[in-house]
């Protein structure tokens, strides 16, 4: 073989190679693309949804784009749900409850991780059962306990037990913890613990500055988790509306229309506002826009958050 | 006291340095030990109490021992029990792999360098943002309201009218399926990415030099590797899917304890349920125990 055939045979096979990487890299993208697709349609349809007229409602032939922008279900939607009044209750609750999750949980993870100690292994199978066992197994005797209280009808039966590594995921969180101290070096404590720092400051200053990660991690989940929670809420604090939370006003209003045997469009509201699907897809998109423009902001951070954390290890 | 003496003697205020570091553990453990005893331990005591007996009276539940009748009510007596838990169980052994399989390729596609990386993490993200809430449950169309925004990607009417009505119906169930289930894997992309990130880099590198392709080192590498992440997803997943609140079953324990309000009959019901859950997550340990990936690190 002359040494041209060799080097045409090696261009051919180039070309071949990165017609094959190409195509490749085109089936990659295209099923990336219909993947996000499916995670996307929903969330699409409700926006699509709450900016369409009452006739594109009904119209069949409306699916993707409505026929104008009807940017007022938004405000119908908005006071309908009195948005300004409750979204207050929602940032307490999800700020306080993050907040006790942070402290507690670290605490807990903290121990759990560097210490041995009598029954740790007994203690540490209450965690995962924390994880297991749901919340609705144990809902009445919980219930039962916070009307004994007079803790009902107050945010106290949300927020307290944060405070104490409870609450909606403790378990998961203390797990988190756990994991990401256990990846840490034992020299920084050593050294600490050398030049005359005790077990608590040790935590305070050494320890807990490191732990930004996984309290990212934990700041984010638990914000979420409280904000979309409806289940917890609507159980405890039913009876005085000033304390509702937004995404238990929801059910209202899906009943609202729903009343007609599902073939109503739309009600008279008592305040003779017509409410229809669109502004109730409107009230629905409200709900989570403020934890979204939240997310924007540290998504980032929350990414690098969960690579750093640790969490991987068993 | 002689020993007294001899403790006086050998320094007393000083513990052993096992004791004291046990010390310094309960300190750490203070809130959450109180948190066990309110929140946890004393709500189960009174929850497997109650599955056992009757209430006699309401007002500081005084209650009277009945053994099993209330289980037995559940498997004789009531119509609805046993097909939501059948379905239920049917449902998680079915998702549970699905949603395995899915989030992992998709951890595995995001975690690639490409274009258009930000917008893509951010829209396998969107279900978490929703969250296992209200919204969710509507846009799913799983709402028990009936009012419903969508129930997954539909068939196209060409590909429905070549297949035929009974084929079709099971690709749009499998459909209808895979899009709640998706929605329900945003947090298991989240762990499946961390632990990918967590792979060396080198491992590859080497691999690569000794010629192996991209399939090779997924089954030989990433997958060994991440292995400690699919147990802890799995138990997530079984975990999540068995307390979501668009579960059919948790939505009757829900209805029988404060619409119904028998609540000895709810808190049997839930614990059948919870065992069942254990017996589920126990079993996927075990299987997956031998397969597991061991870095060898202390822990």
């Amino acid at each position: 073989m002359s040494s041209a055939a060799i080097k045409r045979n090696g261009r051919k096979s180039k070309a071949a190679r990165f017609a094959k990487t190409f195509t490749l890299r085109l089936a990659f993208y295209f099923l990336l693309c219909a993947l996000s697709f499916i995670f996307l349609y929903p969330f699409i349809t409700m926006i699509v949804k709450s900016l369409m007229t009452d006739d594109d409602l009904v119209n069949i032939t409306v699916k993707w784009l409505p026929s104008e922008l009807t940017w007022s279900n938004y405000a119908i939607a908005y006071r309908r749900m009195g948005f300004s009044r409750y979204i207050w209750n929602n940032v307490l609750v999800g700020a306080a409850a993050t907040i006790g999750h942070m402290f507690s949980c670290a605490l807990t993870g903290y121990a759990f991780a560097r210490y041995n100690f009598k029954l740790k292994n007994v203690l540490f199978v209450i965690v995962i059962l924390m994880m297991i066992v749901p919340v609705q197994v144990i809902i009445f005797p919980l219930y039962k306990q916070y009307s004994d209280w007079k803790w009902l009808n107050t945010f106290l039966p949300l927020l307290v037990p944060c405070f104490f590594g409870f609450g909606l995921n403790g378990g998961f969180f203390i797990f988190l913890f756990r994991q990401f101290f256990m990846g840490l070096p034992y020299e920084m404590e050593e050294a600490a613990r050398v030049d005359g720092c005790g077990p608590i400051r040790t935590y305070a200053r050494i320890m807990l500055p490191m732990a930004q990660a996984p309290m990212l991690v934990c700041g984010v989940l638990s914000l979420v988790w409280h904000w979309n929670d409806y289940f917890e809420p609507g159980i405890y604090i039913n009876t005085k509306p000033d304390l509702r939370m937004l995404p238990s006003i929801l059910p209202s209003l899906y009943a609202l229309l729903n009343q007609e045997n599902h073939t109503m469009i739309q009600v008279n509201d008592l305040e003779g506002i017509v409410f229809n699907e669109a502004m109730l897809m409107a009230a629905t998109f409200l709900c989570i826009i403020p934890i979204m423009i939240a997310y924007l902001f540290l998504q980032r951070r929350f990414m690098e958050g969960v690579e750093r954390s640790g969490l991987t290890g068993m | 006291m002689s020993v007294k003496n001899a403790a006086a003697f050998r320094r007393p205020k000083r513990l052993g340095i096992d004791r004291r570091r046990s010390l310094e553990a309960y300190i750490f453990l203070i809130p959450w030990l109180i948190g066990v005893c309110l929140f946890f331990a004393y709500p189960i005591f009174v929850s497997v109490r109650l599955a056992f007996s009757d209430i006699v009276e309401f007002k500081g539940l005084k209650t009277a021992w009945v053994g099993f009748e209330n289980f037995r009510y559940i498997f004789f007596y009531d119509i609805n029990f046993v097909p939501t838990f059948l379905k239920v169980v049917t449902d998680t052994l079915l998702n549970t792999p699905l949603c395995m399989v899915f989030s992992l390729i998709i951890a595995i596609f995001i975690n690639r360098k490409m274009v258009g990386r930000g917008f893509f993490r951010t829209a396998f993200f969107i279900p978490v943002l929703l969250g296992t809430g209200y919204i969710m449950k509507q846009l799913l169309g799983m709402g028990v309201d009936g009012m419903t925004v969508t129930t997954g990607i539909l068939v196209p009417k060409l590909i429905a009218d070549l297949l035929g009505p009974s084929i079709t119906e099971v690709v749009q169930g499998f459909l209808d399926r895979i899009t709640v289930v998706l929605w329900k894997s945003g947090v298991q992309i989240v762990l499946f990415l961390a632990g990918l990130q967590g792979i060396s880099g080198s491992l590859y590198e080497a691999a690569r030099v000794d010629g192996a392709t991209e399939w090779e080192m997924f089954w030989k590498i990433t997958l060994p590797m991440i292995s400690p992440v699919i147990m802890m997803n799995v138990v997530y997943t079984i975990v999540a899917f068995f307390t979501d609140t668009t579960n059919p079953l948790v939505d009757y324990i829900y209805k029988m304890n404060f619409t119904n309000q028998q609540f000895e009959y709810a808190a049997a019901m839930s614990w059948l349920y919870f065992i069942f859950a254990l017996v589920l997550c126990l079993a996927s340990i075990l299987m997956m125990r031998r397969h597991i990936y061991d870095s060898g690190a202390k822990g």
